[in-house]
């Protein structure tokens, strides 16, 4: 069973995480020079994501739904979220590999492209939509029908078995 | 050996002060259990030995001194009755030929360890006169059925096991009791994980409304700024880019950061993760769905302007070297960027209205943390919609 003190303390962990990756994402065009304060600034933001999703796996595996074998239906439920870490990582290190490779030599410069903007645009896009899933995943977890038996996991069980 | 027989015969103490030394020597076990008991009986020993006239041999002495060691390591309480004996001192060997008499029944005491068996035992106290202090203990487990053990009903009686002991037990109490546990039993923590979600789910809903708000009055603020600047029918946006070049990267992120708060607040409400729900709610101009897909908007457009809030940021007067802006290119570059800025305002002000007059729309809440005993129907919506 989930205590609510330790949920407590991955709650606020996983929003510490999202307020992070939020302020990089919105501020970090301020704070380009000298380069090297944005490579640290990005190379955090995608350690964060990176341990984000850890944290949210091992929430995922904590649960009673997992731990009774039943991992597809909890694949199901959550593949929105899952998906959307595994996109929004990726498009992470492109644009920061991207705004890197340009801004490296000459951080006050005028670097923009087309092709910039766009993975620009849909980067900060999908952090919006990585933000909501995230925060409702998160939340979801404090579930207490995650963490017993039920009927409706014995119908699912039945289900899966039958 | 001659002395001992000229010693006096072994005189029981008299009652009260038997009664009144009990609690004395057990409180003093409970204090030290190990280490002091074996020394006062050695002390006790000790002085007897002292007040008594006849003196051992250093050999008896010792072996005196073991053998209550001894008797001391095995029962520390089973020395109390036989203290007086001791205290008396006139006949240490008629103790020793007693010892095969009473280690029984001593043994028998060790294993109980109760001051309410031991002594009542070697006073001839039958095993029936015990059943009351049992009796007494209860209500002290149970405070609250004082009353209701004090009346006897005619009914038969239960021996229920309690702290390693059966004791006998009213047939109401017990079922008094059984219920009152079932309560306690029933009983859940007040403080559940799911109550920690939901407080988050509301403080976070509360921020949310803020930047909302905020949000609307920022970018209204904004487009004000930049018109003002302008002049009329932009007429000075040299003026602008000069005063405003300062801001306008700042702005931008500070946008951003707002639009995405106000977004999650907006897809909250209208709980995105049914998108069947979220665009049926759209269809009916459900306030809180048109408020997401204006934020929505809002947000694709802010973030299309990132490049020229960039250029504007690098603005120097196009006459100069190196200079990113080309003469007569102002209005052609600004004029969109001023069009985009004033829907973005306007969106925001509107999806801020939409939010703010409907404010206890909340379907994730409804969603996500209704009472229990349902058998899980929003996951199973959940699965079928992502499905």
């Amino acid at each position: 069973m989930l205590q609510p003190g330790n949920y407590s303390l991955v709650l606020s962990l996983q929003f510490l995480l999202l307020l992070f990756d939020l302020f990089v994402n919105s501020f970090s065009e301020l704070l380009r020079d000298p380069p090297v304060n944005q490579l640290v600034l990005f190379i955090l933001q995608d350690v964060g994501i990176l341990f984000a999703a850890i944290v949210l796996f091992l929430m995922l595996f904590n649960t009673f739904v997992f731990q009774a074998g039943l991992v597809s239906l909890l694949c199901q439920r959550f593949q929105v979220t899952v998906i959307l870490c595994a996109v929004y990582i990726a498009l992470s290190i492109s644009l920061h590999v991207w705004l890197m490779n340009l801004r490296w030599t000459g951080a006050n410069r005028f670097v923009w492209s087309d092709g910039l903007l766009a993975l620009f645009v849909l980067q900060r896009f999908v952090a919006v939509l990585y933000f909501y899933y995230y925060k409702r995943t998160a939340l979801s977890m404090g579930d207490s029908r995650f963490y017993h038996d039920s009927l409706w996991l014995r119908k699912e069980f039945a289900r899966v078995r039958g | 050996m001659g002395k001992k027989q000229v010693a006096p015969p072994r005189a029981l103490p008299p009652m009260p002060s038997l009664k009144d030394e009990i609690p004395l020597s057990r409180s003093k076990k409970k204090k030290s259990k190990s280490n002091n008991v074996p020394d006062d009986l050695l002390q006790n020993a000790g002085f007897n030995t002292s007040e008594n006239k006849d003196p051992l041999s250093p050999e008896r002495r010792k072996k005196k001194k073991k053998r209550l060691s001894i008797d001391a390591e095995t029962s520390l309480t089973q020395h109390n009755p036989a203290l007086p004996v001791v205290q008396n001192g006139k006949d240490t060997d008629n103790q020793a030929a007693e010892e095969g008499t009473t280690r029984k029944p001593r043994r028998r005491t060790k294993k109980t360890r109760s001051v309410g068996q031991e002594f009542p035992n070697e006073l001839g106290v039958e095993d029936e006169d015990i059943i009351p202090d049992g009796h007494t203990k209860i209500p002290e487990q149970n405070p609250a059925f004082l009353a209701s053990s004090l009346t006897s009903q005619p009914v038969g009686k239960f021996f229920v096991e309690k702290n390693r002991r059966f004791q006998a037990a009213d047939r109401s109490e017990i079922i008094k009791t059984t219920e009152q546990t079932d309560v306690f039993l029933d009983v859940k923590p007040t403080w559940t994980s799911m109550d920690v979600s939901l407080t988050a789910h509301h403080i976070f809903r509360m921020v949310g409304l803020f930047c909302c708000g905020f949000l609307a009055g920022y970018a209204v603020w904004n487009i004000v700024v930049v018109y003002v600047l302008a002049g009329s029918q932009l007429t000075n946006l040299p003026n602008l880019l000069q005063t405003y070049k300062i801001l306008a990267y700042p702005s931008q992120c500070f946008l951003y950061f707002l639009l995405v708060l106000s977004t999650i607040t907006a897809f909250d409400r209208i709980d995105l993760e049914r998108t069947a729900d979220a665009l049926r709610g759209l269809l009916k101009l459900d306030p809180a769905a048109l408020a997401s897909f204006f934020y929505f908007v809002a947000l694709i457009l802010a973030l299309s302007q990132q490049m020229t809030s960039d250029r504007i940021n690098f603005y120097t007067p196009p006459t100069e070297n190196g200079s990113l802006w080309q003469a007569n290119t102002e209005e052609q570059i600004l004029q969109p960027w001023i069009v985009i800025n004033l829907v973005v305002a306007l969106l925001v002000g509107l999806a801020w209205l939409f939010l703010s007059c409907r404010p206890d729309i909340d379907h994730t809440e409804e969603a996500m943390f209704i009472p229990e005993g349902e058998d899980y129907p929003d996951m199973e919506k959940g699965t079928k919609i992502q499905g």
